[in-house]
C-alpha cells in the first residue's frame, strides 16, 4: 500500500470501526441492565455459600479440632467438662482474621459448624467484629476452675 | 436583549416601580446575564445527570437511582451540594493567586459564548453581526484557565495535562474555525441569526444536507474538533484519568473543581447548540414552516447524546495522534471543503 | 554585547522530569510504583518499585500444615485463585505421592479454565480503561459475573476459592451447575466476537497499542517472561502443552501466538492483548471438552488425611496460570509442615521486563504497556 491509500484507509477505518463500536453500545443502551439493586434486593446466595458461620451449640463436643484447623487462629473456644456433660462457654470467631476458607468446617467430628449464607457483618468497632456464638452462661465457681479456654 | 430593554419599562411601570431610563439597559443586561448563568448552571446539572444515566445504560447498569425518585433526577443537585460542602484545598506549594483565579476564565469563556447562541428567532441575548467569530474567539479563553490551573497546581500531572490542553487547543482551533467557513460562504454572513434564517424551509434546506455535501463533511469536522476543544473523550487527554490521574484539575477540590466540571458540560451544550445552528437548521423543524425553540433544543440534545455516546464507546487517542488527526486529517479535509464550497458558490 | 572575558550563565536548560507514578495511581493495577524519567511526554526510563503488598506468604507456609496453606495461595494471584490452588496442590501431591481421582482432575481443569477466562476478561476490561474506553470493562465484568456465579455455586466463594484441595477438590458439582456451564459455553463465543468488534479491532485502539512496547522473543526469554506475554512475542510455549499436567494431555486446544497480520510487529502491546482474547476462545473449547469427557467417580483421593510427605523430598511443579508459568517449589522434612515453599510468580518476571520495553515511548504508552503485561501485584509481592 502506498502512503496515500494508507492515509485514506486509516481515515475510513477510524470512522468505520468507531461506528461499529457505537452500534454495539447503542444496542446495549436499550437492553435490560444486568445489575442487582443490592441493598434493596438481597442477592440469593447459593447453598454452598461461605459466609458467616452457623454454629450448632448442642452438637458441639468442644474438641478444638476446628480451632486447630484454622490457618489464622481466629476461633476461641471455652469448654467446661464434667464427666460426660459438656458446656460450651465460649465460641468466638474473630472476623477480622477469618478468611472464610471453610477449613474449620471439614474436620468437625460432630458437624456442628457450617458456613452460613450471611455476609453482612460489618461493624464500627473492632470488638464488634468478634462474634460470640455460644449462648451466655453463668458459671459456678467450681465450673470456672475447670473451664478450659483454648485458642489452637 | 434589545427586546427585553424595550419590554422592561412596561413591566416596571405596571408593577409600579420607577426606574431611571438610563438604568433600563443595565437592568436588562443584568437580567440577561442572570438568566444565561442560571440556564448554564441548570443545563450543566441536567447534563451531568443525563451523562451518568446514559453511561449507566450504555454499560448495562442503571446509573443514579436513589436521589429524587426512581430515576435519580436530583443526583446532580446532591452532587452539587456535596461539592459545595467540601473543603477547598489549596496545596501548600501551589501558586495561590493563580490557583484561585484559574477556574474563572474557564467558566467565563463558556458563559460569554452563550450570548451569541440563537435559541430561536426571538430568544437570543444579542445578534452579533460576527456571532460565529465571537463564539470561537471567546471559547479560546477557556484554555487559559486550564493552563493556569495546571501551572499553578505545582503538580507534575497537572502540568502535563495543561501542556496537553495547550497542544490540543492549538491544533483544533484551526479546523474548527475553518469548518465554519463553508457555512459562512453559503449564508454570506457571520451572524448566527442570518445563518439559521438561511436554512428555513424544511430539513432539505439545512446546510448539512446541501449538495455537494462539503458542508456535511465540515459538520463532521466541526463536531470532532468541538469534542477536542471541549476535552471530551476520545480527546480527553488533558484530564486522562488512566494516565494523568485527573490531569489539570488533579489538585482542585470542592467548588473550584465543580467550576471546571460545569464548564465542560456547559461547553458541550454550547458546541452542540452552535453546531445545530450552523448546520442543522437551528430552530427550523423538519417540515417547512415549523419553527420553535424546541426544535433547536431537540437538535442540541441529540448532538449532546452523540457526544455522550462517543465518550462511552471509544478509547482515547495518544497526544501525537491527536496532533496528527488535527493537522493532517481534519485540516486538509476542511480546507478541501472550504475550497470546494467556495468554487461551488461562485460557479453556481 | 558579548564582551570577551565575560561568561554567560545560561539559566534556561531542559531537564528530565522525574514522575512518581503510583502506588496510588488509577492504572498501575494495584499498588505498583513506577518511577518515570520523562522528557516531556517521552519516557526515558521506568523503574518499577514493588513490595507494597508483601504479606510474607512464603514464610507463613513454613508455619502451617500443608493443607492450611491452600487459602493463602488464593491471595497471591487473587484474580485467578484457582490456578494458584492447582499449582500448589499439584506440587504437594507430587512430593507426597498422592493421585487425585479422574473426576477431580476434570473438575480442577474446569474451574481453572473458568478462572482463566475470568482473569482474561478482567485484563481485557482494565486494558480498555487504560486506553480510555470504559464500557468494555463493564461488558467484560458482565460475563465475568456469570463465571463468578458459577464458581460461587461450586465452592461458595467468589474470589478466594480454595476449592482445589490436596488430593482432590472441595465438593462435587451442585445440581444445575453443568447446565449453567453449558449455557455459558454457548453464549460466550458470541460475546468474544462482540469484544473484538468493540475494542480489539477499533482503529483508535489498534493505533494506540500496535507497535508500542515491543518485546523481542530473546528479551522475553532472557527475563523469564511467560504466559500470554511470551506468546505475544511469537514463542509457542505453554506448560499445558509442553509439560502437560492433570488431564491436559486428553484435551485438544491451540496455543495462540502473536501475529503480524493485523499490522503490528510481533510482541507489541496489541499482540499481548490479542493473545488473551484468543485464549478466551481456547479456554471455552477446553471447557466444552471437559464437560463432555468428565467421568463419574470420587472427587477426593482416599486416605489423604494429614499430608505428610517423606523426609528430604522436594518438588517443583509448574502450571500454566492465567498470567504465565506459576511454579511451586516445596521442600519437606518429613513433618506435617513444609520446610520451604517458594513461589515462582509469573507476574514478577513479567513486570521486570518493563524498563526494557518502555524506553522511548510516550507517557500514555507506559500505561498501555503496563496494562498489556497484565500484572497482579498480589502475586508479585506475595
Amino acid at each position: 500500500m502506498t502512503a496515500v491509500t494508507t492515509y485514506f484507509s486509516d481515515v475510513f477505518k477510524g470512522l468505520w470501526t468507531a461506528m461499529v463500536g457505537m452500534s454495539i453500545t447503542l444496542r446495549y443502551l436499550f437492553s435490560k441492565p444486568v445489575t442487582e439493586m443490592y441493598p434493596d434486593v438481597k442477592p440469593k446466595t447459593p447453598t454452598r455459600y461461605r459466609g458467616i458461620h452457623v454454629f450448632e451449640e448442642e452438637k458441639c463436643i468442644g474438641c478444638y479440632v476446628c480451632a486447630k484447623a484454622c490457618p489464622v487462629d481466629c476461633i476461641e473456644i471455652g469448654v467446661v467438662r464434667k464427666g460426660k456433660e459438656i458446656k460450651i462457654t465460649k465460641f468466638d470467631i474473630d472476623y477480622q482474621k477469618c478468611m472464610f476458607c471453610d477449613l474449620c468446617c471439614e474436620p468437625c467430628p460432630a458437624h456442628c459448624i457450617h458456613m452460613g449464607p450471611e455476609f453482612e457483618k460489618a461493624s464500627f468497632t473492632r470488638r464488634g467484629t468478634i462474634l460470640q456464638f455460644a449462648t451466655p452462661k453463668t458459671l459456678t465457681e467450681e465450673e470456672k476452675k475447670i473451664e478450659k479456654i483454648a485458642k489452637k | 436583549m434589545n427586546e427585553l430593554a424595550n419590554f422592561l419599562p412596561t413591566v416596571l411601570s405596571r408593577s409600579g416601580l420607577t426606574v431611571p431610563s438610563a438604568l433600563i439597559p443595565v437592568l436588562a443586561m443584568f437580567l440577561c446575564a442572570s438568566i444565561m448563568a442560571a440556564f448554564m448552571g441548570l443545563s450543566a446539572a441536567v447534563l451531568v445527570w443525563a451523562e451518568r444515566k446514559l453511561a449507566g445504560h450504555f454499560q448495562c447498569r442503571l446509573g443514579p437511582v436513589y436521589v429524587g425518585g426512581k430515576f435519580g433526577w436530583l443526583q446532580s443537585i446532591a452532587d452539587g451540594i456535596k461539592l459545595l460542602l467540601k473543603e477547598d484545598i489549596i496545596p501548600d506549594q501551589a501558586d495561590r493567586p493563580l490557583f484561585r483565579l484559574a477556574p474563572y476564565p474557564v467558566v467565563i469563556g463558556v458563559l460569554l459564548a452563550f450570548i451569541a447562541v440563537p435559541f430561536s428567532e426571538k430568544l437570543m441575548v444579542t445578534d452579533f453581526n460576527i456571532g460565529v467569530f465571537f463564539i470561537l474567539a471567546v471559547l479560546t479563553v477557556e484554555v487559559f484557565g486550564v493552563i493556569l490551573a495546571g501551572w499553578a497546581s505545582n503538580n507534575k500531572w497537572a502540568l502535563l495535562g495543561a501542556m496537553r490542553a495547550a497542544v490540543q487547543m492549538v491544533s483544533y482551533e484551526i479546523p474548527m474555525g475553518l469548518a465554519i467557513l463553508p457555512v459562512v460562504v453559503m449564508a454570506q454572513s457571520l451572524s448566527l441569526k442570518t445563518i439559521v434564517a438561511a436554512q428555513s424551509g424544511g430539513a432539505l434546506h439545512w446546510f448539512v444536507f446541501q449538495p455537494p455535501f462539503f458542508m456535511a463533511v465540515s459538520f463532521l469536522i466541526f463536531f470532532i474538533a468541538g469534542l477536542a476543544s471541549l476535552k471530551r473523550a476520545p480527546f480527553d487527554l488533558p484530564e486522562a484519568e488512566s494516565e494523568l490521574t485527573a490531569g489539570f484539575h488533579t489538585e482542585y477540590s470542592g467548588m473550584r473543581f465543580s467550576f471546571f466540571f460545569m464548564a465542560e458540560y456547559a461547553g458541550m451544550l454550547l458546541v452542540s447548540a452552535v453546531a445545530s445552528a450552523l448546520y442543522l437548521g437551528g430552530w427550523h423543524g423538519i417540515l417547512p414552516g415549523q419553527e420553535s425553540v424546541w426544535w433547536f433544543l431537540a437538535k442540541t440534545g441529540f448532538l449532546i447524546f452523540v457526544m455522550i455516546w462517543i465518550r462511552w464507546t471509544l478509547p482515547r487517542l495518544r497526544i501525537d495522534q491527536i496532533v496528527y488527526v488535527g493537522w493532517k486529517v481534519l485540516t486538509p479535509f476542511v480546507l478541501a471543503c472550504v475550497v470546494g464550497q467556495s468554487l461551488w458558490a461562485t460557479l453556481r | 554585547m558579548n564582551s570577551p572575558g565575560v561568561t554567560i550563565d545560561r539559566d534556561v536548560k531542559t531537564d528530565e522530569l522525574v514522575i512518581n507514578m503510583g502506588p496510588q495511581h488509577p492504572s498501575t493495577h494495584g499498588v505498583l510504583r513506577v518511577i518515570l524519567k520523562t522528557d516531556g511526554e517521552i519516557c526515558l526510563d521506568a523503574q518499577p518499585e514493588i513490595g507494597y503488598l508483601h504479606r510474607c506468604a512464603e514464610k507463613i507456609a513454613e508455619n502451617l500444615v500443608y493443607g492450611q496453606f491452600v487459602p493463602y495461595t488464593d491471595r497471591m494471584d487473587y484474580v485467578s485463585g484457582m490456578g494458584c490452588n492447582l499449582g500448589y496442590c499439584l506440587a504437594v501431591e507430587q512430593i507426597a505421592g498422592i493421585q487425585a481421582p479422574l473426576r477431580a482432575e476434570y473438575l480442577r481443569i474446569i474451574v481453572t479454565e473458568l478462572n482463566r477466562i475470568a482473569s482474561h476478561l478482567l485484563a481485557f476490561g482494565t486494558y480498555g480503561i487504560d486506553t480510555g474506553a470504559i464500557t468494555p470493562f463493564l461488558y467484560g465484568f458482565r460475563e465475568r459475573e456469570m463465571i463468578l456465579d458459577l464458581l460461587e455455586m461450586l465452592c461458595g466463594a467468589r474470589l478466594t476459592y480454595s476449592y482445589i484441595r490436596i488430593g482432590g477438590v472441595d465438593g462435587d458439582v451442585p445440581p444445575g451447575f453443568i447446565d449453567k456451564l453449558r449455557e455459558f459455553i454457548d453464549i460466550f463465543p458470541g460475546k468474544i466476537r462482540e469484544y473484538n468488534k468493540l475494542l480489539t479491532f477499533n482503529h483508535i485502539f489498534m493505533k494506540r497499542t500496535t507497535g508500542i512496547g515491543v518485546l523481542s522473543p530473546e528479551t522475553a526469554i532472557a527475563y523469564g517472561v511467560t504466559g500470554p506475554n511470551l506468546r505475544g512475542s511469537g514463542v509457542r510455549r505453554d506448560v499445558r502443552r509442553d509439560e502437560p499436567y492433570s488431564v491436559y494431555p486428553k484435551l485438544e486446544f491451540d496455543v495462540p501466538v502473536g501475529t503480524t497480520q493485523h499490522g503490528g510487529p510481533l510482541g507489541d502491546a496489541w499482540n499481548r492483548y490479542y493473545i488473551r482474547m484468543k485464549e478466551l476462545e481456547e479456554s471455552t473449547k477446553i471447557l466444552k471438552q471437559c464437560v463432555e469427557q468428565m467421568p463419574q467417580g470420587p472427587i477426593m483421593a482416599e486416605k489423604v488425611g494429614r499430608v505428610k510427605p517423606p523426609a528430604k523430598t522436594e518438588g517443583y511443579m509448574r502450571s500454566e496460570n492465567a498470567r504465565g508459568e506459576l511454579g511451586f517449589y516445596v521442600v519437606s522434612d518429613g513433618t506435617m509442615q513444609p520446610v520451604r515453599v517458594k513461589v515462582r510468580a509469573p507476574s514478577f518476571s513479567n513486570i521486570s521486563v518493563l524498563p526494557e520495553i518502555v524506553r522511548g515511548q510516550m507517557l500514555a504508552d507506559v500505561v498501555a504497556i503496563i496494562g498489556s503485561l497484565d500484572i497482579v501485584l498480589g502475586e508479585i509481592d506475595r
